[in-house]
């Protein structure tokens, strides 16, 4: 706990030093590689397409019955 | 107060609320997908319209427009204000718990149950005084007899209480992940999927009822080269610029967002670690940018959202948004935009994401810097106490290095912590800036919320599929579903 109210500390105090230490630690990141990141996205994609497009089929059903009821 | 415990206020209201009781047995792999899905698209069927509103024309707008995507909220229908009450309760309390405000001991069984209970009776409250600001700051009507203002709240509250208990089947091990999360995740996608790609035409004109235009922007696109009520011109700049509907630049920005969000998940940092027990084990232990994942986002979120429905209180329902009235002159009051939204004057449009960019510019030029500042600060300060209480800190994943036999390689065993204490905060409050700068530029663009909703749905995405892939593997790979689903969990391993 000691720890992080110290780097709670830090950022309220200077900006700066916090900026630094983030973009020191997203140099130090390993970031996917470019065949990896198209399998990713392809996996993710394929889901939300499929999930939303079974989401809107069941928003189809609301057309009539809105206009039923209204 | 000794002896007193705010969880001991839920004790009364464990008989009263409604519950939903635990699984006999093991749920198999199948059903809990199945009862993750279905929850969520039940949500989805939940979003009627509701009745007993004024027909008259109401003067009242919709003041929270751009949040109503991150919270999965539709304007008038059963689910006005969506998860909002749901996922704000939970963050607070959860918190409030982890920061030692609430008493509470989560190792003993009765304290988890009534810790639930006054979570879930929070939601409920919450439910209960939205509902009512809004019945009765007129957005529904202004005069409304007390026959329609008890029809709303049943309603209104009657599908709270009903979300609440669709959450909690997920929550309760009959499916995957949390309710909140999968609920939000398939809600956001649906949107992006109709918004992009939804067939119904809809009337556009008030006068002529046979000009229609589709309601979703890429089948727009292809209806337009023929369409006549324009020219060929007119109707491509319409495609991309309309604005009573979703027009094709804000669906490329928000696959951008989702695209971008997917990068910033994927980046991390690999820790050497080898086995204490057997020799030649080397593997690494990733720490991700993002490991508090989308909850940052959420929490800023969260309070802007009390931040407006408070302003809201204060302009329609007591200065009755006269920009005349001292309340309106200290902070700000409603401009009608578009005879559908609320769009907040200065000091209140600080905290609003603008409705494009020429507007941005040219009438809220501060918001440009205090908006993100904004996102970054919450999600920041949010991310640097909830990655100390979530149960994956630094402590908690020494203990388990410990227990499994696994050390970082080059380290002493009791260094470990102090190690892991180096990498995982800086992790968790790089991760919630970064989040908070990419929601921003996304809202900046004129997204009116849906970027933050992507940053949202792309992160639960992403859980969701991690924790299916894993529950997957567990289960041994006996699922008839899976083969059927298979290519998307094994593209992503």
């Amino acid at each position: 706990m000691a720890k992080e109210s110290s780097a709670m500390d830090k950022l309220s105090e200077s900006p700066i030093e916090f900026i630094r230490e983030g973009s020191q630690f997203l140099s130090k990141c390993k970031k996917p590689d470019v065949k990896e990141y198209t399998k990713i996205i392809r996996a993710v994609g394929i889901g939300f397409v499929a999930v939303g497009a079974i989401g809107y089929a069941i928003k189809l059903v609301h057309i009539p019955i809105r206009y039923l009821i209204v | 107060m000794a002896g007193f415990r705010l969880i001991d206020l839920a004790k009364p209201l464990q008989s009263i609320l409604p519950e939903i009781e635990l699984p006999y047995e093991n749920i198999p792999f199948d059903d809990k997908l199945i009862y993750t899905f279905v929850s969520a698209l039940v949500y989805i069927l939940c979003q009627f319209p509701l009745a007993s509103i004024s027909k008259e024309h109401i003067d009242v707008k919709d003041p929270i427009f751009f949040l109503r995507n991150v919270f999965a909220s539709e304007t008038k229908t059963l689910m006005e204000f969506g998860l909002f009450p749901l996922i704000s309760s939970s963050l607070i309390l959860q918190l409030m718990a982890g920061l030692r405000l609430i008493d509470i001991n989560f190792k003993i069984k009765s304290d988890r149950q009534l810790f639930q209970t006054l979570t879930k009776f929070l939601a409920i409250v919450q439910y209960i005084i939205l509902a009512n600001i809004f019945i009765f700051a007129g957005y529904y009507g202004s005069n409304l007899s007390p026959g329609q203002i008890l029809n709303l709240n049943i309603q209104l509250i009657g599908s709270g209480i009903f979300t609440t208990l669709l959450c909690e089947i997920v929550d309760k091990g009959y499916g995957f992940v949390s309710g909140i999360m999968t609920i939000n995740t398939v809600v956001i996608a649906t949107t992006l999927v109709s918004d992009a790609l939804a067939f119904n035409q809809i009337a556009i004109s008030d006068s002529d009822d046979t000009i229609t235009e589709a309601q979703g922007a890429i089948i727009n696109l292809i209806q337009s080269l023929r369409a006549s009520h324009r020219t060929l011109m007119g109707n491509i700049v319409s495609v991309f610029s309309r604005d009573y509907l979703p027009n094709l630049s804000s669906v490329l920005l928000c696959i951008l967002v989702g695209v971008a969000v997917a990068y910033l998940h994927n980046i991390r940092i690999e820790l050497p670690i080898r086995s204490t027990r057997a020799r030649g084990m080397n593997n690494m232990y990733p720490v991700r940018l993002l490991n508090i994942g989308c909850l940052s986002i959420l929490f800023s979120y969260v309070i802007l959202f009390f931040i407006h429905i408070i302003a809201f209180v204060f302009i329609q329902l007591i200065a009755k948004n006269d920009p005349s009235h001292i309340i309106c002159k200290i902070i700000g009051h409603y401009e009608v935009v578009n005879n559908y939204l609320y769009v907040p004057t200065f000091p209140l449009s600080l905290l609003t994401p603008p409705r494009s960019i020429q507007s941005m510019i040219f009438k809220q030029p501060l918001t440009i810097i205090v908006f993100p500042l904004f996102l970054a600060t919450t999600g920041v300060w949010f991310a640097s106490k909830w990655q100390a209480i979530s149960g994956s800190s630094a402590k908690d994943i020494a203990n388990d290095f410990k227990e499994q036999g696994i050390t970082l390689t080059g380290r002493r065993e009791q260094n470990i912590a102090k190690e892991l204490e180096k990498t995982i905060p800086t992790a968790s409050t790089t991760g919630a800036a970064v989040l908070a700068l990419t929601t921003a530029v996304g809202e900046f663009l004129g997204l009116k919320g849906q970027a933050a909703g992507m940053v949202v749905g792309v992160c639960g995405a992403f859980a969701i599929l991690e924790f299916v892939t894993l529950e997957y593997q567990q289960s041994g790979g006996q699922s008839m579903l899976a083969q059927v689903l298979g290519g998307a969990a094994s593209a992503f391993q």
